[in-house]
């Protein structure tokens, strides 16, 4: 059985951890005052950059990278660090706000010193009373203590930190809807190019980083990149030639929730399966696993063809969906997809910005599609159109067949797909939240096209068997060809 | 929003406390319609709701247009346009919880408070007759793991079933 490692989490339930004292106990700002006194702010970042780091809010996309873009002449620079978690599923950095603040405030700092970035805002969703007001408090400690303010420890660097409550809109959680919304705005996200790391909040220069992200930086300086980089599996991209490495190092804390017998946050190495997962979370309730949604309600459903795909970014980019924040939901057998799909596309329908008309109008239009058939009135048709072969008559001609068409499940494909297209990775709209929506509505109904259909024929929800729900991967182009990525270090 | 009906409410102003919470807030930000969701936040506070006078003091507090604080306030669903019970319970009803049956616990607390669920247009829909509460659904309240879960104003309550929710609210 696969084993937790926890760094992030290691010291979470130490009590009274939120307190400067006790954080201080546990390393608490040494790792900081490491990165002050042995490195110059580009080793942090070269650091960063080397362990390969990836984002953990959902994009997974390089942090070193991402400061690489930031321009080095244009100031002030602003840090937001995004504590925005809505994405059903996760909620891993409720836990780290509301239990150990300080360890984020760390992470802050050394970003901070790494980019010369003297005020950084800290987007809180508005829900998180309680973990606003204990980062308060810890902000407050580590003014007091001389961590934060003017004249940092000495150093003569100036640090800011302030919170900033959102107010219930989901969209605040994308990073330019987070800024929009910083501003004082609507939270409706912001075309790209520019990007946030060139113009952000105020019109400067941004970095935006998850808390999970911006915790994982003080055992990067603390531990050394070489300790880092051996935890997660480092794949090889055979695009390029010779193959580059495609790191998928450290930890990630995995939220689990849905059909297992004791859901909450894992922090384990990445790379490991969801049967291995389901394990560690104490075992599946019930006797079968029909589906998995490994990051959040926006990534593709897994099957129980698909379990041994692991959870990391590469691996499940190439099966088609997405680690995103690592909310992963287990339904088992007595789970019917069609509901499950009903209550996330109302999610999505609520949420919607409003911005774009794809996705202003596209997202109720499929929350009432897959409504009417989980009310039982779900389109279908017979229809005969000429289907050319040989005929009854020997002769090249229409045969006369007739087809069942399930007009709802195309439609619902259509309209999710003129939202953004899954096949093409294209999306009509702004910002991915368009994607967010048309990939588990096209790929719960594409997996689980027998149990749309029963529902459609009897006019009713039907819960089939896993076996009868799920398309087999042979048939269905909604699966990658399965391969299994191969290891950097074994070529 | 005309000037007559901003004059025949009751003027708002903030009380010294939060007052001062905001002369701190807007030396955070180098612009001060920055400061518009947690001024917002603390007038809310203060007023229950958010009435057009409310408004119209944000707005020259922030040194903008009245119509760009009513531009705010419509699209966050945790400000309120209209009246509110003292206390506000918010049931999650995505899909974790739902896996978790808060549908019982939704449907026992609108048999025990005796109303339905707030839409966002309608909040007097959802508020009970004595104005003690305002049930409503919102979405995720990223506490899966706890699941079924409501917030009653700061507080989150955790796995619940109809019995806790019943000695929750008697508590109050």
């Amino acid at each position: 059985m696969a084993e937790e490692k926890r760094i992030l989490y290691e010291h979470l339930d130490v009590p009274d951890i939120n307190t400067f004292d006790v954080f201080r106990q546990y390393d608490g700002y040494t790792r900081f005052e490491k990165a002050i006194a042995e490195y110059q702010p580009e080793d942090i970042a070269k650091m960063v950059m080397d362990s390969g780091l990836k984002g953990r809010g959902g994009a997974g996309f390089s942090t070193g990278l991402k400061w690489s873009f930031v321009p080095k002449d244009i100031k002030p620079c602003y840090l937001c660090c995004n504590a925005d978690e809505s994405e059903p599923g996760t909620f891993s950095n409720r836990y780290v706000l509301e239990k150990n603040p300080h360890l984020l405030i760390e992470g802050i700092l050394i970003c901070c010193y790494a980019m010369g970035i003297e005020t950084t805002y800290v987007y809180i969703r508005g829900e998180f009373t309680l973990g606003k007001k204990m980062l308060d408090a810890a902000i407050k400690e580590a003014y007091e203590k001389g961590y934060l303010g003017k004249d940092v420890r000495g150093t003569g660097l100036n640090i800011d930190i302030y919170t900033h409550p959102g107010a219930g809109a989901y969209i605040c959680g994308e990073e330019t809807g987070l800024i929009e919304s910083l501003e004082g705005k609507r939270g409706q996200p912001r075309n790209k190019p520019p990007f946030p790391a060139v113009e952000g909040v105020f019109g400067k220069p941004t970095v935006v980083q998850n808390v999970e992200t911006l915790c994982n930086l003080p055992f990067i300086v603390g531990n050394g990149v070489e300790w880092y980089t051996q935890m997660g599996p480092t794949y090889a991209d055979t695009r390029s030639d010779p193959p580059t490495p495609d790191p998928n190092t450290g930890t990630k804390l995995y939220c689990i929730s849905g059909d297992v017998n004791e859901p909450g946050v894992y922090e384990l190495e990445l790379g490991l399966t969801s049967t291995e997962l389901i394990e560690v979370a104490g075992g599946l309730r019930g006797e079968e696993v029909k589906a998995v949604i490994p990051g959040g309600s926006s990534a593709p459903i897994l099957t129980h063809y698909e379990l041994d795909t692991r959870l990391d970014f590469t691996s499940l980019t190439l099966a088609k969906s997405m680690l995103g924040s690592g909310g992963i939901i287990v339904m088992n057998e007595t789970r019917n997809i069609v509901d499950c799909l009903l209550n996330i596309m109302k999610f999505y329908a609520h949420e919607s910005c409003g911005q774009c008309t794809p996705c202003r109008w596209g997202t109720p239009w499929v929350r009432d599609i897959v409504q009417r058939i989980a009310d039982g009135n779900g389109r279908k048709s017979t229809i005969t159109r000429p289907k050319f072969g040989v005929a009854e008559n020997g002769r090249w001609g229409d045969t006369g067949e007739t087809e069942e068409i399930y007009e709802d499940l195309d439609l619902l494909e259509s309209v999710a797909n003129n939202i953004a297209n899954v096949d093409t990775m294209t999306w009509n709209t702004i910002c991915v939240f368009g994607i967010a929506v048309s990939w588990p509505a096209v790929s719960y109904m594409r997996k689980f096209r027998p149990e749309f259909e029963a529902a459609i024929r009897e006019g009713k929800l039907v819960t089939l068997s896993v076996a009868e729900a799920t398309v087999p991967p042979e048939e269905n182009y909604a699966y990658q060809q399965r391969f299994v990525p191969k290891e950097f270090a074994d070529l | 929003m005309s000037d007559e009906l901003i004059q025949i409410e009751t003027p708002f102003a903030f009380n010294e406390e939060n007052q001062r919470a905001f002369d701190a807030l807007i030396g955070r930000y180098p612009v001060k319609e920055a400061a518009m969701l947690p001024t917002l936040h603390l007038a809310q506070r203060q007023a229950g709701y958010i009435t057009p006078a409310v408004m119209k003091y944000v707005a020259e507090q922030l040194e903008v247009s009245v119509m760009k604080v009513k531009d705010v306030v419509t699209f966050y669903p945790m400000f309120f346009e209209e009246p509110v019970g003292e206390y506000v319970i918010r049931v999650c009803h995505t899909l974790p919880c739902a896996l978790q049956d808060c549908q019982v616990v939704l449907e026992h607390l609108k048999e025990k408070l005796g109303t339905d669920v707030a839409s966002e247009t309608n909040l007097a829909k959802g508020t009970t007759a004595d104005s003690k509460f305002t049930l409503m659904k919102v979405e995720c309240l990223a506490s899966c793991d706890v699941a079924p879960v409501i917030m009653i104003n700061d507080d989150l309550y955790k796995n619940l079933t109809p019995e806790k929710v019943d000695e929750i609210l008697d508590n109050l």
